[in-house]
């Protein structure tokens, strides 16, 4: 919009009593009260949505609290940046695999969500996208997550004032 | 000369000059945690909270951090005028404030008679114009002596700004001086009220120019173009560190004490109580029992939690609550603080609380405009502030002509 020079008696009016000024006064005194909107971190934390992508983690049966992976590798084999590392073996009752190790390195992993998709467990996938988010750490090794880590999770440190 | 009127003329103003010298930079400080609050609040976010009960502790910190603090000199820069700057910055401001009178009865202690001022001169108004423009000297020798080209520009800026304002800021002060026809602060005040009115009204022009320059002149939103943060780095204090920037930072803040004092003075009758004739409000002169715990209590509720939104409630809630005491107070006669009249007391009641609001515009002129251009600093400064000042002392001149 290109500038109007001041025209006419009520423009004029408006800029001898700065009635812009004012307003903009109004505005910054109105704000003073409103509630803040700061999320003071890490003493409390923003809620996340459900489809909030964390690192992705493996999860249990809810059921039977058995693990869902079934070894099938595909996730490893259809990961982009080849963080995924699975060693795998037989039952012993001769039917299917089980899994020995699973790791993911999490200094690779881009968070993309492509081995969820192949992830052949129904109804819920074994690999899943979690909420967990805070991840830094000192060491490259702890970014290496073993099986444990990926079933049960961190526990978010909790802070007090 | 007897010991009597050797305490009277010698220790009693030393004493007096000390409680102001010492007052000053812890309020200064607070004024410092106020300002960031403020602006906390108007952007929507929190304001320091860590140190202390609501960061009620954070000047102290602040001030620890800047004593202990290393004290670098760049090495190129001039050493002696790189030393010399903030204190050339800081004496001005600090000599300003003799003058200041916070209240007009005096009081007695130890059966010595005490002026709640230092000093009142008759040409008070011409003293402290000439004082405060001698400030700009210590901001130019910083920008000079530190040999760096944010420096230099800064301090060119300043200076130019300075002489600028300079003109308007004089020219709104004659025509109050003409309406009271004294220089002198406490005589000032005095008029006003004789005249049973503060000179705000028949001098809304002049108030207006008063202000706007003094904000130019203090180097403040939206007229900080001295120390730009955005295009300038800090301005002229870009090279200072430690304690010469504490000097820098008390000067500034100090002489927004000094603009505010003035402008309560001159326009809104310094230590009087609102409508100073009126009989039916003599209550007032007692007013502060009543509205100290008002204004502490709506200061906390305003600083507590503002998580809920209840900011605004808190306020009202510890306000209605200190009043609620003040009344208390007032009626009931608790420890006979009701009988405590104290026209000093009530004078410098009066004179903080306008005092404060001024500050709390400084503050909220940072919270809302943005930063004017050169040009345009300069062309509301020659093209309207002086023109509008100059009709505000023909247009004064001429009703006190027809008036008589």
């Amino acid at each position: 919009m290109a500038v109007r020079p001041a025209s006419g008696f009520r423009d004029l009016l408006k800029m001898l009593l700065l009635l812009e000024l004012w307003v903009g006064l109004w505005v910054t005194l109105k704000n003073q009260f409103r509630p803040h909107i700061t999320v003071e971190y890490p003493r409390e934390r923003v809620e996340l949505s459900p489809r909030f992508r964390g690192v992705p983690r493996l999860r249990f049966h809810p059921e039977n609290g058995e693990e869902l992976c079934i070894a099938c590798h595909l996730c490893e084999t259809v990961c982009p940046d080849n963080c995924i590392h699975i060693v795998s073996e037989k039952k012993p009752d001769g039917k299917g695999k089980r899994l020995v190790s699973f790791e993911i390195n999490y200094e690779r992993c881009c968070f993309c969500g492509l081995c969820v998709d192949p992830c052949p467990t129904k109804p819920l996938t074994a690999i899943y996208m979690s909420h967990d988010y805070e991840m830094a750490d000192f060491k490259r090794e702890g970014f290496v997550a073993p099986l444990k880590v990926l079933l049960n999770g961190v526990d978010p440190k909790d802070y007090k004032e | 000369m007897d010991q009597q009127a050797l305490i009277q003329t010698l220790v009693i103003p030393a004493a007096q000059i000390l409680a102001v010298v010492l007052v000053l930079p812890l309020l200064i400080a607070y004024l410092q945690l106020v300002e960031r609050k403020v602006l906390g609040f108007m952007q929507v976010r929190l304001a320091p909270r860590r140190v202390g009960w609501h960061g009620l502790l954070q000047p102290i910190a602040d001030a620890v951090k800047l004593l202990i603090k290393e004290d670098t000199v760049p090495e190129k820069s001039d050493r002696f005028l790189f030393t010399l700057a903030p204190v050339v910055t800081v004496i001005p401001a600090l000599a300003a404030l003799a003058v200041i009178p916070f209240a007009a009865e005096p009081f007695r202690v130890f059966g010595y008679e005490v002026n709640p001022f230092i000093t009142d001169i008759n040409v008070a108004l011409l003293y402290v114009l000439a004082i405060s423009s001698l400030g700009i000297y210590g901001v130019i020798l910083g920008g000079w002596a530190s040999n760096s080209k944010y420096s230099l520009l800064g301090a060119l800026r300043s200076s130019a700004q300075m002489i600028s304002y300079e003109v308007p800021l004089g020219f709104a002060i004659i025509g109050v001086m003409m309406l009271a026809g004294s220089a002198s602060m406490v005589e000032i005040v005095n008029a006003q009220k004789a005249a049973g009115v503060w000179y705000v009204l028949p001098q809304i022009l002049g108030f207006f120019c008063y202000f706007i320059a003094a904000v130019a002149e203090t180097n403040r939103v939206p007229f900080d173009l001295p120390e730009a943060e955005a295009e300038l780095v800090a301005g002229f204090h870009t090279e200072y560190s430690g304690m010469k920037f504490a000097l820098f930072f008390l000067a500034e803040y100090t002489n927004m004490i000094v603009v505010s004092s003035i402008v309560t003075i001159l326009f809104f009758g310094g230590w009087l109580r609102p409508f100073p004739n009126v009989a039916a409000l003599a209550w007032l002169e007692n007013g502060w029992l009543l509205f100290v715990p008002l204004v502490a209590g709506g200061f906390l509720g305003w600083l507590a939690d503002q998580k809920l939104g209840g900011g605004l409630r808190l306020m009202f809630a510890g306000g209605i609550a200190g009043a609620a005491l003040g009344v208390l107070i007032a009626r009931s006669d608790v420890m006979g603080l009701a009988g405590l009249q104290v026209p000093a007391v009530s004078g410098v009641f009066w004179f903080s609380l306008k005092v404060s609001f001024f500050l709390f515009m400084y503050i909220w002129f940072r919270g809302t405009y943005p930063r004017y251009r050169y040009d345009q600093l300069m062309a509301l400064g020659w093209k309207w502030l002086i023109p509008m000042s100059i009709l505000n002392v023909v247009g004064t001149g001429l009703v006190i002509l027809i008036t008589g």
